[in-house]
């Protein structure tokens, strides 16, 4: 069984490491400090199983558990914790594998042992429960030839629906995902708002909504030189936002 | 609360009918009278009571008192009233027999009436409120006593520095030793009482101390800054202040950094003062779910500070785009009056 470590403590990944190396069959591919190595690695080494901290700078662990389900072979993870009342009540309600530090030996195993895939809709279900600042990703996970890559949702500048995909234009370019404007929409606002049927644009990028000579509106942004259309519906809401901030 | 009106109504009809001194062999008849006519009263008031529920509630105390005791009495008239009526239909059906047993003055009856119920209602109301506010002060007094426990003792804090111990116990047991004494003289000072004072040099021992556990957890990614030498080491300050104060800084300034960060201690005299700021770094979104723990702990220094200094320090709280202050400020002073 090939394991992943992902904690951003060094003790804490020396000790789990020593535990694993002590179990039989059991092979540690990997240590992650933070959960966008962790994404990295689960890609390199395919590992059956990450043993992952929840309370990581960055990227905490269930969001990035969430992002590594949407891999073709997500890996079943078991969350480690020292303290952390909330998650560990919605552990307990969700059925999602977890490990108390310092950890012990046995129930290192019987983890290991039992280790279940966590479904994506355990995990959305785990994330939107009650741990509210959890519910809300701090990145969005697109797949670019094969490869998942992580967009910090800061660097968006709007979301754009076609028929089927989503396009999502950042600092770095743009990408194809799979989610709904709809969904998206409901996470972030209120730092995205609505201007069109098929748009959803940062406010924080917005720089402002101009009008051509037909009377046609257009939002503009700071740093991106597209000039999306503001529908007629939209517009009020969107300068009320615009003048708000 | 039913059997308790019940048991309370007899126990006024037993002091009543004693009070009034039957004659032998009437007193179980005199008895079951009042008793009868005190349950109307009781059970009446109980109701009267529970349907003014919604006009009693979220007024002050003085107020509910009052429109409680006018309610009391008012049900006590209305009943007085309805029994001496009856009665007076009573007697003329029977034609006079038995009208023993019912009032044959009517204004005096009822008067007498309101004016007992206005002491015994005055009376349980005094009780009610005192109960109540024992009560609630026991309940209070636990929930203060946890919430200090947790002040002191960060969960959080004690379950890493034991996988700390746990992983460095194989790997570098000197380490481990040293994380343990550590703890303990963490814990030994924690522990002592509220009001103790330290000389300002133990406390920034302790300080260190707990610095020292979180550098071997956090590696490179802590840095602290101590810019204190100009301070008088033997000034007096409450324990556990300086220390809650990094440790907030380390767990919602550092930890949440990826590359972790400086907390700077800066202390200094203005004046006759003594001036402790703490400094960390803030991320962008560490604002949203830190509320609650770091609340309690600067509510907790602060405590210790009114306790020790009696409104002579204060602590000051400040937060620009990348940084967030906690500025101490005590009187320096050697010996405590």
């Amino acid at each position: 069984m090939k394991v992943l470590i992902v904690d951003d403590e060094m003790p804490a990944r020396q000790r789990l490491h020593r535990l694993v190396d002590e179990l039989d069959d059991c092979e540690i591919v990997g240590e992650a400090a933070n959960g966008n190595q962790a994404i990295e690695l689960a890609q390199k080494h395919v590992p059956d199983v990450l043993l992952m901290d929840i309370r990581m700078p960055g990227i905490s662990g269930i969001e990035t558990a969430r992002h590594l389900a949407t891999l073709d072979r997500p890996p079943a993870v078991i969350f480690t914790t020292a303290y952390d009342e909330y998650a560990i009540a919605a552990f307990d309600t969700q059925a999602v594998g977890y490990l108390l530090k310092p950890v012990r030996r046995e129930r290192l195993a019987r983890a290991l042992r039992h280790a279940s895939r966590l479904t994506r809709s355990q995990l959305s279900a785990l994330a939107t429960d009650d741990t509210k600042a959890e519910a809300r990703r701090t990145h969005l996970c697109a797949r670019v030839r094969g490869h998942l890559e992580l967009i910090p949702i800061e660097t968006i500048y709007y979301f754009q629906a076609d028929q089927k995909y989503t396009t999502v234009a950042h600092m770095e370019g743009e990408v194809l995902i799979d989610e709904s404007l709809k969904n998206l929409e409901y996470e972030f606002s209120p730092d995205f708002v609505r201007i069109h049927r098929s748009a959803l644009v940062s406010v924080a990028h917005l720089r402002a909504v101009e009008r051509d000579a037909d009377g046609k509106q257009f939002a503009v942004f700071r740093d991106c030189d597209a000039r999306l259309v503001v529908s007629r519906r939209h517009a009020p809401a969107l300068k009320r936002r615009l003048r708000g901030s | 609360m039913t059997i308790t009106i019940v048991l309370l109504v007899e126990l006024i009809a037993f002091v009543l009918t004693l009070a009034r001194q039957p004659a032998v062999g009437f007193f179980w008849v005199d008895l079951a009278q009042s008793s009868l006519f005190l349950l109307w009263i009781g059970l009446g008031s109980a109701w009267v009571m529970c349907m003014a529920r919604p006009l009693l509630a979220r007024r002050g105390t003085v107020q509910v008192t009052l429109i409680s005791l006018a309610l009391l009495m008012l049900t006590t008239a209305a009943v007085s009233e309805a029994a001496w009526w009856a009665g007076q239909y009573y007697s003329d059906r029977s034609g006079g027999a038995g009208g023993g047993i019912f009032p044959s003055s009517h204004l005096p009856f009822v008067l007498r009436n309101v004016a007992i119920s206005a002491v015994v209602s005055a009376l349980i109301l005094r009780y009610f409120y005192v109960s109540h506010q024992w009560k609630r002060n026991v309940q209070m007094e636990a929930v203060s006593r946890i919430q200090a426990l947790q002040a002191r003792i960060r969960p959080h804090f004690l379950f890493n520095s034991m996988n700390t111990i746990a992983a460095l116990t194989r790997s570098d047991p000197d380490a481990a030793e040293q994380v343990v004494e550590d703890l303990a003289d963490l814990f030994r000072a924690s522990l002592a009482e509220n009001k103790q004072l330290v000389h300002l040099r133990e406390e920034f021992e302790m300080a260190r101390l707990y610095e020292r556990i979180e550098r071997l957890r956090l590696g490179e990614r802590l840095e602290v800054d101590w810019q204190v030498e100009t301070l008088p080491h033997r000034a007096l300050i409450p324990g556990l202040t300086v220390q809650p104060l990094l440790e907030n800084a380390i767990y919602h300034g550092i930890e949440p950094l990826p590359d972790g960060g400086t907390v700077t201690i800066n202390g200094r005299m203005e004046g006759k003062e003594i001036v402790i700021e703490v400094v960390n770094p803030v991320t962008r979104d560490s604002g949203a779910r830190r509320h609650d723990g770091n609340k309690m702990a600067l509510a907790n220094v602060r405590q210790r500070l009114e306790l020790a200094f009696h409104g002579k320090a204060a602590l000051e709280i400040n937060q620009d785009a990348d940084q967030f202050f906690v500025r101490m400020r005590l009187p320096a002073s050697e010996q405590m009056k």
